[in-house]
Formats: C-alpha cells, sequence, structure tokens
C-alpha cells in the first residue's frame, strides 16, 4: 500500500504545478473580503490569492477545508484548494468574523 | 468581546491541557524539581518561539516568506505529535525504577533526553497556538477604540486560560490518579492524533500527496467541523466532516500503531500496568 502510494505522489507531484491552476483573487481590506462570492468550478484544485490590503493583520479561514492563513498587513499569499464538490464554501477573515465573509460557488 | 475571549481561550487550550496534564502528573513523580524546571523552561521557550513566530506572520522578520512558513508549520506539527505520542509512553514508565535507574548514568542520560522532550513538547504547544494570538491581539490593539478595552480583553483572555489550567488541576484530585493519568494519556494522544492528520492534510494541499478520494464521508449532520464546536472538536481529536482518504489512512495507521505498541506485552520485569 504504501508503496503504490508514493509512485502516486511522485507522479501527482510532476503532474501539477500551482502556476497551471485556475486562479481567483480576493482582497481584504476594511475588514472586509472583496469580492463577496465567487465562482469557481467544481472537481478541480483551484488557487484563491488572498491580498490584505488593510493595516492589520487577517487571518483567511475555512475550517471544513482546513485553510487557515494569516496575513500581515500589505502583504499577499495564496491558498491552493483540492477540489471541491460542487456546493458553498464559506470563507471568513477570523480576526473580522462577522463583516467578512467570502462564498465561494463551486458548480 | 465574546468573540475575542473565545478566540483567545481557544488558542490557549491546547497549550493549557498539555501543561496541565504534565504539571498534575510532574507533581507525583519523585524527581517533580528537576521535571518542573524543565516544564517552566519550556513554557518561556514556547513564549519566544510565538513571538517570533508572530513577527514573521507580521513580515517583520523576513526569514521564511511565502511557503517556508508552511513548511516549517507542517515541521512543529510532525516534530509536536511525535513528541507527545513518544512522551505518553514514557511517562508510563518513569518513575518506576527511577531511584534505581539514576545511579546508572547511561540511563541518567537517558532521562535527560526525555525532559528536554518534555520541554519541547511544552515549547510546541504553547508556540503554535499563541503566535495567532499574538498576532490577533496586535491587530485588535490596533484598531481598538480605547486601550483600556484592549487590555481588558487581554486580561480575561488571561483569565479564562488560566481557569482552564486550574479546573485541569481540581480535575485531578477529583478522580482517583488512576483514572486520572489514563484520560490525561488518551487525552494527549487524541491530541497527537489530531496533528498527524493535520500535517497529512498539510502534505496533500502541498501537492506532495494526492488525497486519493477526495472526501470519502460527510457527516456534517453528525457534527459539523465548521462549527465552532465541532473545529474544536476537530483541532483536538482528529474529528473529521468531510475526510479525504490519504490523511484518513495515515490517521488510521497512527492508531493502529499507538494501540498495537501500548497493548504489546511488558518484555522486561513484571511492573503494575
Amino acid at each position: 500500500m504504501k508503496r503504490s502510494l508514493l509512485a502516486l505522489a511522485f507522479l501527482a507531484a510532476s503532474a501539477t504545478t500551482w502556476a497551471d491552476l485556475p486562479t481567483f483573487k480576493v482582497v481584504a481590506k476594511d475588514g472586509k473580503l472583496i469580492p463577496a462570492r465567487l465562482d469557481v468550478p467544481a472537481g478541480q484544485r483551484i488557487k484563491i490569492e488572498v491580498a490584505n490590503q488593510g493595516k492589520t493583520p487577517i487571518e483567511f479561514e475555512n475550517l471544513q477545508l482546513r485553510v487557515e492563513k494569516v496575513l500581515a498587513p500589505d502583504s499577499d499569499s495564496f491558498v491552493v484548494l483540492n477540489p471541491l464538490r460542487p456546493g458553498t464554501y464559506t470563507f471568513i477573515d477570523e480576526f473580522h468574523p462577522q463583516t467578512a465573509k467570502l462564498n465561494v460557488v463551486a458548480k | 468581546m465574546g468573540n475575542t475571549l473565545f478566540i483567545i481561550w481557544r488558542e490557549s487550550a491546547e497549550a493549557m491541557l498539555v501543561i496541565g496534564i504534565l504539571y498534575a502528573w510532574l507533581r507525583q513523580q519523585p524527581d517533580a524539581r528537576l521535571g518542573m524546571r524543565y516544564l517552566w523552561g519550556g513554557v518561556a521557550a514556547g513564549i519566544g518561539l510565538a513571538l517570533m513566530l508572530a513577527l514573521v506572520m507580521l513580515g517583520v522578520i523576513h526569514a521564511l516568506g511565502g511557503d517556508k512558513l508552511e513548511y516549517f508549520q507542517f515541521g512543529m506539527m510532525v516534530v509536536a505529535a511525535g513528541l507527545i505520542t513518544q512522551m505518553v509512553f514514557w511517562m508510563r514508565r518513569h518513575g518506576r525504577t527511577l531511584k534505581r535507574d539514576l545511579e546508572n548514568d547511561l540511563a541518567r542520560n537517558a532521562e535527560k533526553a526525555n525532559w528536554w522532550g518534555l520541554l519541547t513538547v511544552v515549547a510546541l504547544a504553547v508556540g503554535r497556538e499563541s503566535a495567532e494570538t499574538v498576532v490577533f491581539l496586535y491587530g485588535l490593539g490596533i484598531e481598538s477604540q480605547s486601550a483600556g478595552q484592549w487590555l481588558l480583553a487581554v486580561a480575561l483572555g488571561i483569565a479564562l486560560a488560566y481557569l482552564t489550567f486550574w479546573a485541569l488541576q481540581r480535575g485531578s484530585r477529583i478522580v482517583s490518579w488512576r483514572a486520572f493519568f489514563r484520560i490525561s494519556e488518551a487525552l494527549l494522544l487524541l491530541l497527537a492524533s489530531a496533528l498527524v492528520i493535520g500535517a497529512a492534510e498539510k502534505l496533500t494541499n502541498f501537492g506532495w500527496l494526492p488525497t486519493v478520494i477526495d472526501e470519502v464521508w460527510d457527516s456534517s449532520r453528525l457534527l459539523d467541523d465548521g462549527t465552532r464546536f465541532g473545529s474544536f472538536v476537530a483541532s483536538f481529536t482528529g474529528y473529521r466532516a468531510h475526510p479525504a482518504l490519504t490523511p484518513l489512512l495515515i490517521y488510521a495507521t497512527y492508531w493502529i500503531a499507538v494501540v498495537g505498541v501500548r497493548y504489546l506485552p511488558v518484555k522486561t520485569k513484571p511492573a503494575n500496568a
């Protein structure tokens, strides 16, 4: 079992590069996430680039998908999501949970 | 305010659990005084680690740019899981033949390594989660209308964390020592297993391991790990409402290995279970 997993891993690693993935952008500013909704393809890996344009740090998070990324003020980063089943996934800024929400709708 | 306190408490709960269990256990050991030094040393090291990580997250230190921080966090999870597991097994044996062992230099050096392992476990438990709290509080401080309100939040947060620690100590006195130790063992192993599945999921996110199946089951109706309570359970036990296959297999392998070792017959002198 372990050997075939390892082989699969090498195959997967060589087949994917983060540069080729469908990429979406979201901006965190003034305690909000902009845009509030992203439509993405289901069933494939996607990349979400997050830019923190605020003066305070944010934590871009979706617990179900195990995404937790802290971003310093005036910085950007990205997260790669494994293929999503069709549905809506809500990401928040954990430091501003009431106002900053992003709905990622996968179809 | 409520959300702030919950965040501070949740991040500190893991560290409080580890410190609380070790503190209660150490008090029962013949070499408690020595052990306590490593425990508090671990807390100090953990605070230092938290501050350093916070500075990296805030972009003040540029040593670990971009992905490197994620890899470092992955490394910390793996090391923490391994050390906690090893420590649980060491705690069962330690103290039984201590007097005899310490007269032997070899044993004394082995014990020292275990103490340093304990220090590292505490440092990692404190450091990993507190870094986020530091960053969060820093941001909160910038946004706060009044310094007084911010200080109040911090003070209440510390009080809550201490309450967790205190509750554990009380709990250790209410139940029998044996029961408390068994529960502690289980809690520590659960924590380690949660780190194992978390690290495995990071590997799939990096693209180094394939998920094979992206969602083996959907148990969100039983317990949704997206809710506050659900995510809390998830981070302390490794529960997942939508587990991917590879992390799930690694999680299962961990438990099979741990249970197997735990119930293997003791080969050396028979000792009280």
